[in-house]
């Protein structure tokens, strides 16, 4: 499963999609009002682990992840995903790095007007040439990967639903499978469950750590809850106004070091509770 | 009732009755000296009203007798009427789609295209629709041609307009994850936004054939095909009975176009 990161790609089938390392060279990220989103990160992550990104709201864990995928660039420092150097990347090359690299969000982004295997066929963007989207013509084999993503998440049954009546974990079970569909060798999530209600929480979770453990799959998932980042993740890097304060295993994190993390002592909500 | 006012301390409630009142005022005084020649105001004739009320009551009447052994002969104009509403909202409904996808800006973050399709159809829609027909009878000669252009141009202007600044308005979450998936913005436009921003469309694409119907019934007074024609020459003819008749029917007409495209905006959106 942990194939080598150059692996393979045309033809491969939807398990066989090769997990990708990850690493940040001393990243700054300074947005044009002047904020200081991350100040000299450097991360190194296998292929296949599974790490939480652990912080406040306003710490830079969501400008961390998306400096991944080059949804944010980096003013400072240098990224890389498996054989792509990310800083620099533009256009095409960009696309396609897009391509080998799967995101959920938060509020799940999902087109709400349109049905959930339109949304899911989103997926293939990155292998589809840009005429064909537009007449709409699809390949078996893209159709192939989206039911497929779609069935994994049990969520084939709402295949020609309108994403918009959906419930928010059915939403955010879609939005894992455009993601998959991409045949991702990473996986990253910006806290994935912070707009859903506890049980669903956990689901969605599991979901990921499914992900990670069946397919071998590299996982960064934002988060803020401390329960959630112990129980679903074997490593925790932690942030504080845009710089990393811990590094290391999530189970063995004391409360000690989510109160450094958070810089103020633990409070009830920072804990999600367990399924009910 | 008052308990609650009494027991919290609310904060005084900001007026701003001076700036008002001068606001006001000003409107007032602006307003009064558009009415006045002697500055280059308008002149208003009121007494013309008192003076020729006689002259326009007997044509009134005239008007609520119409001729209903008239309308045989409206039928043919008011179809060319109708025709050409329908087909130009079609057409410009057509062509309205990519125009509005590039001069929106979530659609078209690229802005130097989207500057000059704005540009161009803010310009397309500076000329008004009667300057278009005269025109446009000029180049391609008298009949429902022109007409049909001219409406052509002026709902490209509104639709384009309208629904452009509707999507700049509204959120558009799904594309950042199009972006994230390594789409181009033509795939997420296609895939995501058109469905969304399908009902902006539909309400826009109805409006444009409501007013249509309305615009070219003049059109025919400069030549542009349809039931204005027929008014004019009736009118031209001081036959104000047959005047009557024809726009009675333009005032059913408009009515059911407007039924019609209620009914549908309530499926469609």
């Amino acid at each position: 499963m942990r194939a080598d990161a150059r692996g393979t790609e045309a033809g491969a089938t939807p398990s066989a999609s090769a997990s990708w390392s990850i690493r940040l060279d001393d990243v700054s990220v300074t947005y044009r009002n002047g904020t200081r989103a991350l100040r000299g990160v450097s991360v190194d992550i296998a292929a296949g682990e599974m790490v939480s990104v652990v912080g406040l709201s306003g710490s830079g864990k969501s400008t961390l992840v998306r400096t991944i995928n080059g949804l944010v660039p980096v003013t400072d420092g240098a990224v890389s995903v498996g054989p792509y150097a990310v800083t620099g990347l533009r256009g095409r090359r960009l696309r396609e790095l897009r391509g080998h690299v799967g995101m959920i969000f938060q509020g799940f982004n999902l087109a709400d007007r349109t049905d959930v295997y339109r949304n899911v066929l989103v997926g293939r963007f990155a292998h589809t040439p840009a005429y064909r989207t537009l007449v709409g013509w699809t390949t078996p084999r893209d159709r192939e990967l989206a039911l497929t993503a779609l069935d994994s998440v049990g969520m084939l049954d709402k295949l020609w639903t309108r994403a918009s009546a959906l419930s928010g974990g059915q939403k955010q079970r879609v939005a894992i499978a455009r993601a998959l569909t991409q045949e991702p060798s990473v996986m990253l999530a910006d806290e994935p469950v912070a707009s859903l209600d506890p049980p669903t929480a956990h689901a969605v979770m599991g979901e990921l750590r499914r992900i990670n453990a069946d397919r071998g799959l590299t996982v960064l998932v934002n988060i803020h809850l401390m329960d959630l980042a112990r129980q679903y993740t074997t490593r925790m890097i932690g942030l504080r106004a845009g710089e990393v304060v811990y590094d290391g295993s999530a189970a063995d994190a004391t409360d000690a070091d989510f109160e450094e993390i958070y810089g103020r002592p633990i409070q009830a909500r920072d804990h999600l509770g367990s399924a009910s | 009732m008052t308990e609650p006012a009494e027991r919290l301390r609310i904060p005084p409630k900001p007026t701003h009755r001076l700036r008002t009142a001068l606001v006001v005022a000003a409107f007032a005084a602006f307003t009064i000296a558009t009415c006045l020649p002697a500055i280059g105001g308008v002149e208003l004739d009121f007494a013309a009203i008192a003076k020729n009320w006689q002259n326009g009551a007997e044509k009134v009447g005239q008007l609520l007798q119409p001729d209903l052994s008239f309308l045989p002969r409206t039928i043919g104009p008011m179809l060319e009427t109708i025709q050409m509403a329908v087909l130009g909202a079609a057409v410009a409904a057509v062509v309205s789609v990519p125009l509005t996808l590039w001069a929106a800006r979530p659609t078209n973050p690229e802005g130097v295209t989207r500057r000059i399709v704005r540009f161009l159809v803010n310009i397309v829609r500076a000329v008004p629709d009667l300057v278009y027909a005269t025109i446009l009878v000029a180049v391609v000669g008298v009949g429902a041609l022109p007409g049909l252009l001219t409406l052509f141009l002026f709902d490209v202007g509104i639709v384009v307009k309208l629904v452009s600044e509707a999507i700049d308005s509204t959120d558009h979450p799904y594309m950042e994850a199009g972006r994230a998936a390594g789409g181009t913005q033509t795939q997420i436009n296609r895939l995501t936004a058109l469905p969304q921003t399908w009902p902006l469309f539909a309400n826009q694409w109805l409006y444009a054939l409501e007013l249509n119907v309305r615009i070219s019934a003049i059109l025919g007074i400069v030549g542009a095909g349809g039931i204005g024609r027929l008014l004019d020459e009736r009118r031209s003819f001081y036959a104000y009975d047959d005047v009557g008749v024809v726009i009675l029917e333009i005032l059913v007409v408009v009515i059911a176009i407007e039924a019609f495209s209620n009914f549908l905006r309530r499926r469609l959106v």
